[in-house]
């Protein structure tokens, strides 16, 4: 029979140790909701990078062990159906060749994009950087998270339009979750947050509005 | 019932609540009421400073509208940011009634309004802060036992604001406010004995009836 004082000292040494290695599996799921925004009057390539398709965060804290966001699946899904509507066209396209032989004028003189023939422009959304805070860490009730995002957009020749910077930022109430369900919830506003922001503002850049008005004029000629 | 039993009861009522004030006040701007199947929506209003409106405070008024015998139809906050995203995320939202006419003349938001009936918005401002706390208690655990002696305390201060937004008239309709106060007392006698009061439950009753009276009109 184990004394009463080394039954609590295991039990408490085994706390300890799962304390040190437990990992906290954040799965990040939402609506897909559809933006209500004027269309970009535009045939666009969209490029999703294999970072930007599948990307993870991972992070190591002393006092609460190992954080693995797993962003990439809803990420993807969502900037699908954002930029689906935000474009009077829109298909995925493989990496873009700028540079290569089949890019060029065609016998009409329109420019094409070798393998993205056809099309206005190209977009490539990434990643830049994700963080997060925990209650213990901004001693605040909630857990917060922030996105940055980096929109590039390139036109027909392969120019670069525009090259936006943007943070998508959500909190979630510890309280009423999980820890892993707050800081998906905030994950999954600061996809909402960054996806409002490129929807509303990015027809009102005047890089944009000056390359729809550049097509509008060589479609009049 | 005896005295005896009579004491020990009042004993018990005062441990498990504490005292609670509140004040709930209305300015009305405009005539209200709810036609048919005319809906309404609750929204927390979501900033990015320290204080954000409570999800369980909105979620507490909802219930209170949807139930009872004036129940009012009610649209899902999540159903309706969604419906019209990207206009109502938290740095998108219009913050005063005068932007709705800008808002909807962005396209498909004036039809979505219309399918879904919506005709007044409230938007539910305001948050429950610890005001004051003091006292002093510990606990002890040993393999001989344990127990907790000392008495702590906290004050609670709960002011919240409705703003209601009528999207047929693209107008604000009034503003109701409640405000709440109560001191809740943590008892370490051996067993640790809470006497809670809550003041964010006080307002959220108050606010919800005043609210429904406010839309709907007074029986």
């Amino acid at each position: 029979m184990i004394p009463v004082r080394y039954r609590v000292c295991l039990m408490l040494t085994i706390l300890a140790a799962s304390c040190v290695s437990c990992t906290t599996n954040v799965m990040v799921a939402g609506s897909l909701p559809t933006p209500l925004v004027s269309k970009i009057p535009a045939r666009v390539g969209v490029h999703f990078t294999d970072e930007f398709k599948t990307f993870t965060y991972k992070e190591v804290m002393r006092e609460s062990g190992t954080w693995k966001i797993d962003l990439g699946q809803q990420n993807l899904d969502f900037f699908r159906n954002l930029l689906d509507n935000m474009f009077s066209h829109l298909e995925e396209v493989d990496e873009p060749n700028f540079g290569s032989p089949e890019a060029g004028h065609d016998k009409a003189g329109q420019h094409y994009f070798g393998r993205n023939g056809g099309l206005d422009g190209v977009i490539i959304p990434k990643i830049v950087k994700y963080g997060f805070l925990t209650p213990s860490i901004s001693g605040l009730n909630f857990y917060s998270a922030s996105i940055q995002y980096q929109i590039l957009l390139y036109d027909q020749s392969g120019e670069v339009i525009g090259d936006w910077n943007i943070v998508g930022y959500g909190k979630s109430e510890g309280g009423s979750f999980g820890a892993d369900d707050a800081l998906g919830e905030a994950t999954m506003l600061a996809i909402r947050d960054g996806g409002a922001r490129i929807a509303i503002e990015m027809s009102q850049q005047p890089q944009v509005i000056a390359w729809v008005d550049k097509m509008k004029q060589a479609e009049g000629d | 019932m005896t005295e005896g039993k009579i004491v020990s009861v009042f004993s018990i009522c005062l441990l498990v609540s504490g005292c609670v004030s509140s004040r709930i006040e209305e300015s009305r701007e405009a005539l209200t009421g709810l036609v048919g199947d005319e809906a309404m929506v609750i929204l927390g209003r979501a900033s990015y400073n320290d204080h954000e409106t409570e999800e369980s405070f909105t979620e507490c008024i909802v219930d209170i509208l949807a139930k009872g015998d004036r129940p009012i139809r009610l649209i899902p906050e999540s159903e309706f940011k969604d419906s019209l995203y990207p206009w109502f995320e938290p740095r998108t939202a219009p913050t005063s009634a005068d932007e709705l006419s800008r808002l909807f003349a962005q396209p498909g938001v004036q039809n979505q309004i219309d399918q879904s009936n919506v005709r007044y918005l409230a938007w539910i401002d305001g948050d429950t802060i610890i005001v004051d706390q003091g006292g002093s208690m510990s606990c002890t655990l040993s393999t001989f036992g344990g127990g907790c002696f000392g008495m702590s305390y906290w004050e609670q201060d709960a002011s919240y604001e409705a703003s209601i937004w009528d999207l047929q008239n693209l107008s604000a309709a009034g503003q109701i406010s409640a405000d709440a106060n109560g001191t809740s007392y943590l008892a370490g006698l051996v067993v640790p004995i809470p006497i809670l009061a809550r003041p964010g439950n006080a307002a959220c009753k108050g606010l919800a009836n005043q609210l429904r009276d406010f839309v709907v009109g007074d029986e």
